[in-house]
């Protein structure tokens, strides 16, 4: 296979609350023969405020998302099921009446990718070589699985990781209630939610749970954390990423 | 915290333990029971649920055509048509129309409380909720009795339905049982079956008394003018068969074009709303009793409810009216199953009859914005709701639609709809940081410094309860170095090849299992499905007919009946019964414990057997007693609903029961209970 090149869409959570994450995606697509470039005016993609049904908000967020990534025809690939549905489908939405916008959103969201879409789909790649001997269980989050229909491809990845064992969470396809805003707005039902996740999460034994999205990360993490407990959300590049050493 | 009215029930919910048992077992065994209904469909489901969305888009984007169609044919069959721009209009047209009857004579003491007004059975609403109607005949002395076990109980107590298929999903089996003590006096009990009759014997006097049957439509059929009324205890049969008016309530919305259309929404709706292939009772009614027949309303009325539908109608809100009120949404909910209906209410604490995701969609759509539009912040938009719904409506996209202001009528759209102006403010703020990258960079660097004040040691800090995360989780620490600092850093490691593995998605070769091939298929599947339905299946021949009729009757010490007139059964059959010494007796005495019938024909994928009323075919036969044997010729078995639904006998008839099973429940902690309203033995005679 040729050497491929992308574009880095880090999204604004990895850059700044887990960079070690970041650091993780890029080894494993070096790892698989892709040349990245991180175009650094990239700063977060829209969802908070499109999600809040703030428009006009995220609106300015795209477009200055799409002209960051639009000069360079590279791929772009994103490290988070929930953004690259933002890029896929909410850009041209949020400008389904603007002839002059609404191409650049749609060929930006052709060619942007989630991070595992893009390893197994785009590159064909289902092992990259990983390592990590643990008990592991994976949680689809919502946006990946039901916005983009991307389950089997992170699955496929686990599937190869050397020494891992991978427990199947039950009722793996319930929302760990973070859903952004709405974890502010109503923490209650937030905390309830996150309460049940965390209750099947104990029952697989696994201590490292894999997710595809940040914002679950952090908000199980943050659950787990404030509760005591000892297992800990990793994102799955930092799964791949790992080798024997 | 918060302190609206919407955050104070959802507090109290989640504060109720009983509710929260209710709520996870209704999410849990709902969810799994529509999983397990699909995997019966003779076509995939994402298929199916495509074609479904497209009838009912192309429905709602000719709506005006087909209401005139469906309103000519049902006006020139004989039912009497209203249309209501809101709810007062319909409310108004039911007082009318109750307020020009004289009551009939009556021998129930309870619940009705006098004998001398108007007695109105209903069967199962949600248009009635939505215009208030219980509240207002009540203000205007009409008595008016639920006779769907879900609402009979939410109606004792008082209270309003809390789920639009299941009312009483909210309860668990101890309370109901109090209730029953308290309001009927039957001794304390938490048995469900006992519960059930409880109901049945006080409910089949209101049957029999009331002067008005009013009921809701879940379809009317735009070509031949029918309503389609789909229940599973036999009280919808009841209340449309029994009082002498009939009053059909129905969202002008709820239409399909054709009768293949409508054999495609009851492939989807009993599946979706409770599991089933099919409801056990799929009434078809054309027409008010026609000349000669013996029952069936002489009077039926259909109004038909606009209340915000019509305006709704090419706005961004415009597939909401797509739904055909299966509920499949509000049992997916993780956010339902934690509040429950009752907690969804307006800004001034009112209560909405439609809770859960097409709820906040629909309230804030009917019933205004301002009012009900922070419903729509009350979903992570985790898409479980989409993927329930068998029409396919884009819920999560509709209610990011609400929640931008797309859902209000005026010019200017409010942004964030429902949230705090402290929400609101900091992702403005937010915004204007991130389309510039250097704000975004001096933004990153204050979180760092924030987080390390917050957490100096630790990489989770606790913030504080108001920010809403801190409610019940920590969060990460900002990095003192973010990503974009460090990419350039990172080792340029890219010689390491990774073995490569071209993925190809395995997709199991699904064995078919051979069906055997003797004799008669569609008569070995009807048989199967029946007996699936607790229906009992007994094949005979002409000859042999009456011979196993008399041996049910003798099993069950039974010596009369009530059945069709000789004419439209197997020759001699009564002649031969009557020798035996069985009495046949009218078909409006209801101490008669057995009924027997035809059947015009039967669906052998759903069990289904239909029965087309007419001159000497009472409906009662099969509805009244506890038992109704069938008759039926297994030359008439079709395949499936749809072609069932094509028999031309079905459009002239005044009304015709698809009947799948004996009558059953599940209204009490949705545990199955078999007999309710309607018969608790189904027999089905099959002649070769």
């Amino acid at each position: 296979m040729m050497p491929k090149k992308i574009q880095l869409f880090i999204t604004c959570l990895i850059d700044t609350l887990r960079p070690e994450t970041g650091e993780a995606v890029v080894n494993v697509l070096r790892r698989a023969g892709v040349s990245i470039t991180f175009p650094q005016g990239q700063t977060c993609c829209g969802q908070p405020a499109f999600n809040a049904g703030m428009r006009a908000e995220a609106r300015e967020m795209a477009r200055h998302t799409i002209a960051t990534f639009e000069t360079d025809p590279a791929p772009v690939v994103v490290p988070s099921g929930s953004c690259t549905a933002m890029l896929r489908h909410g850009y041209p939405e949020l400008f389904a009446n603007d002839p002059q916008w609404l191409p650049r959103a749609q060929a930006l969201a052709a060619r942007t990718f989630e991070f595992t879409e893009f390893l197994v789909d785009e590159l064909g790649i289902v092992d990259v070589g990983a390592y990590f001997p643990h008990k592991i269980t994976y949680h689809a989050s919502c946006h990946l699985l039901r916005g983009l229909g991307v389950d089997r491809q992170p699955r496929a990845l686990l599937a190869q990781v050397c020494g891992a064992k991978l427990v199947e969470l039950p009722a793996v396809e319930e929302c760990c209630g973070f859903g952004g805003v709405f974890s502010v707005e109503h923490p209650e039902i937030s905390a309830e939610m996150l309460k049940r996740k965390i209750k099947n999460i104990e029952s697989t034994e696994a201590l490292t749970i894999v997710v595809c999205d940040t914002g679950c990360l952090l908000h199980i993490n943050g659950g787990l954390h404030r509760s005591g407990l000892p297992q800990r959300v990793v994102h799955i590049a930092e799964v791949l990423s790992s080798v024997e050493s | 915290m918060k302190n609206t009215p919407f955050h104070a029930h959802i507090k109290q919910a989640l504060a109720n333990p009983v509710l929260q048992t209710a709520l996870d077992a209704n999410a849990e065994r709902r969810v799994q029971a529509r999983k397990t209904a699909f995997a019966s469909l003779e076509e995939p489901l994402g298929v199916l649920r495509q074609r479904a969305q497209r009838v009912r888009a192309e429905t709602i984007a000719h709506l005006d055509r087909y209401l005139e169609q469906f309103i000519t044919n049902a006006q020139t069959n004989g039912i009497i048509v209203h249309r209501a721009a809101n709810a007062e209009e319909a409310v108004q047209v039911v007082l009318d129309i109750a307020q020009k009857l004289s009551p009939k004579e009556k021998k129930c003491v309870q619940p009705c409380s006098s004998t001398d007004s108007i007695l109105i059975a209903k069967s199962k609403t949600m248009v009635s909720e939505e215009i208030e109607l219980n509240a207002a005949l009540e203000a205007a002395g009409i008595p008016a009795v639920e006779t769907d076990l879900g609402e009979y109980i939410v109606q004792l107590r008082g209270e309003k339905p809390s789920h639009i298929i299941t009312p009483a999903v909210h309860l668990r089996r101890d309370e109901i049982g109090e209730t029953f003590h308290e309001k009927l006096g039957i001794p304390l009990t938490t048995d469900i079956p006992t519960l059930t009759n409880a109901a049945r014997a006080t409910l089949r006097q209101t049957f029999l008394d009331a002067d008005i049957g009013l009921s809701g439509v879940n379809f009317g059929v735009a070509e031949s003018g029918a309503l389609c009324i789909v229940t599973n205890e036999g009280n919808g049969r009841m209340v449309t068969t029994l009082p002498p008016v009939h009053i059909a309530l129905m969202g002008m919305e709820r239409l399909v074009p054709t009768f293949d259309n409508l054999a495609l929404m009851l492939s989807l709706l009993p599946r979706s709303a409770t599991g089933q292939k099919i409801s056990v009772y799929t009434q078809i009614i054309h027409a008010p009793r026609g000349a000669n027949e013996s029952d069936g309303p002489a009077e039926r009325h259909l109004i038909l409810l606009d209340n915000g539908r019509a305006s709704l109608r090419g706005t961004p809100l415009n597939d909401a009216l797509l739904c055909i009120r299966c509920g499949a949404c509000l049992n997916a909910c993780p956010i339902f199953r934690e509040i429950g209906g009752h907690a969804y209410v307006g800004v001034n604490s009112e209560h909405t009859p439609y809770p859960g995701p097409i709820g906040s969609v629909i309230s804030p759509g009917l019933f205004g914005v301002a009012n009900f539009g922070h419903l729509a912040q009350a979903s992570t938009l985790c898409g479980a709701c989409q993927e329930a719904c068998p029409v396919n409506i884009d819920l999560p996209g509709m209610l990011l639609k609400v929640r931008s202001g797309d859902g209000e009528q005026g010019a200017v759209k409010t942004s964030g709809v429902g949230l705090p102006w402290s929400v609101r403010l900091g992702l403005k703020v937010f915004a204007w940081a991130a389309v510039s990258p250097g704000r975004f960079g001096l933004a990153q660097k204050l979180a760092a410094i924030i987080g390390g004040i917050l957490s100096p040691r630790a990489e989770q800090m606790r913030l504080p309860t108001f920010t809403g995360w801190g409610y019940s989780k920590d969060m990460a620490r900002p990095a003192r170095m973010p990503f974009r600092k460090r990419f350039d850093s990172t080792s340029q490691r890219t010689s390491e090849t990774a073995s490569q593995r071209v993925n190809k998605a395995v997709i199991p070769s699904v064995a078919n299992s051979l069906m055997s091939r003797s004799v008669d298929p569609l008569s070995q599947q009807f048989e199967r499905e029946l007996t699936a339905l607790s229906g009992n299946f007994i094949p005979c021949t002409a000859d042999t007919l009456a011979e196993a009729i008399l041996i049910l009757l003798h099993d069950r010490g039974i010596d009369e009946i009530m059945a069709w007139e000789a004419q439209h059964l197997p020759e001699g059959l009564l002649d031969s019964l009557r020798g035996a010494g069985i009495c046949i007796g009218q078909a409006d005495q209801p101490h008669i414990q057995a009924g027997l019938s035809g059947a015009l024909g039967a669906a052998a994928n759903t069990g289904t057997l239909a029965l087309a009323s007419g001159p000497g075919r009472p409906q009662g036969v099969s509805l009244l007693p506890q038992i109704h044997i069938a008759i039926l010729q297994t030359s008439t078995i079709k395949k499936n609903l749809q072609e069932l639904l094509r028999l031309p006998e079905i459009r002239k008839a005044t009304s015709t029961a698809l009947i799948s099973g004996p009558s059953r429940t599940a209204d009490i902690e949705m545990t199955l209970t078999i007999g309710v309203h309607g018969p608790g033995e189904l027999h089905v005679l099959a002649i070769q």
